[in-house]
């Protein structure tokens, strides 16, 4: 096996790259979400948007994290599920409808790069992610 | 309220930063010693169920692991070598477009205390079966064009 100060020191590289990359992202998102929560306009955004989110076993505050996982990245979502507080099966459904779909922006571009068309792909997984809410949203 | 903020906010990135940084360094020794074509020569029979020979499960099993990035450089050499054909290059796609990064996503998750199970064993099963039609879809294209051809 080869290990050298060489690899190590790339790896953390990269993980403080990631790090990074994850604190210019979640930093604003938390606080943005403060912010909302205590100005009263989470409030407004969460009532818009309970109607639907019902369907998937969500309170309407986490249209906010589905949309930034799905748009932004899973970092982003993050930041979104520290803030607001969430039971413990609705962590979990967050957590299933994320994982097939998220990072859209970036990951569909580079779906499409390895050959795999955005007209397959984005139905594909958006389909996943809220077939899979809908399913646990109604289990649990 | 500011400081909830930024107390939030750096409580965040600490909960990631000490998962992600380790991971890192890992997955590099890990490409360092080419682990995964070692894990490749033992693990490719399954994915002939999805349609996919040895030679097409390796770009699969590193999306799977290290990410789609990865996983989509490896693809893009082997298209250029012509060793994809475009049925294994779409079934590829199916699979890691639903199930990659499946270390890094996944701990993501479980640092805020979702179970293990419930953040692999969805999405695997979802990319194996949406595969699985793609492959039998291809199949049954095929069957109806050498009958059309007979």
């Amino acid at each position: 096996m080869v290990i050298s100060r060489e690899i190590i020191y790339r790896g953390l590289q990269k993980g403080l790259l990631s790090t990074w990359e994850l604190a210019k992202i979640l930093m604003p998102t938390v606080f943005i979400i403060t912010l909302l929560r205590t100005s009263g306009g989470l409030e407004s955004v969460a009532s818009f948007f309970a109607p639907l989110m019902q369907y998937l076993g969500l309170p309407g505050e986490a249209a906010i994290i589905i949309f930034s996982g799905y748009f932004i990245n899973l970092y982003a979502a993050i930041g979104g599920m520290v803030t607001l507080e969430l039971a413990t099966n609705e962590m979990l459904i967050i957590a299933v409808m994320l994982g097939f779909c998220h990072s859209l922006l970036l990951e569909l571009a580079v779906s499409k790069k390895a050959g795999a068309p955005i007209s397959y792909i984005l139905p594909l997984r958006a389909g996943a992610s809220i077939l899979a809410g809908f399913v646990l949203g109604g289990l649990l | 309220m500011f400081w909830e903020g930024i107390y939030n906010g750096l409580l965040g990135v600490w909960t990631i930063a000490r998962i992600v940084v380790p991971l890192m360094i890992v997955i590099e020794i890990a490409k360092a010693n080419q682990w995964l074509d070692r894990v490749n020569r033992w693990l490719h029979p399954p994915f002939r169920v999805i349609g996919l020979s040895e030679h097409a499960a390796f770009p699969v099993l590193v999306a799977v692991i290290f990410g789609l990035t990865f996983g989509s450089g490896v693809i893009l050499s082997n298209v250029r070598e012509g060793k994809l054909s475009s049925k294994e290059l779409r079934i590829i796609g199916t699979f890691i477009a639903i199930c990659h990064a499946m270390i890094e996503d996944t701990l993501l998750f479980f640092v805020l205390g979702v179970p293990l199970w419930i953040l692999i064993f969805p999405r695997l099963s979802v990319a194996i079966i949406a595969s699985m039609i793609v492959h039998r879809f291809y199949l049954w294209r095929q069957e109806k064009a050498t009958m059309i051809a007979n």
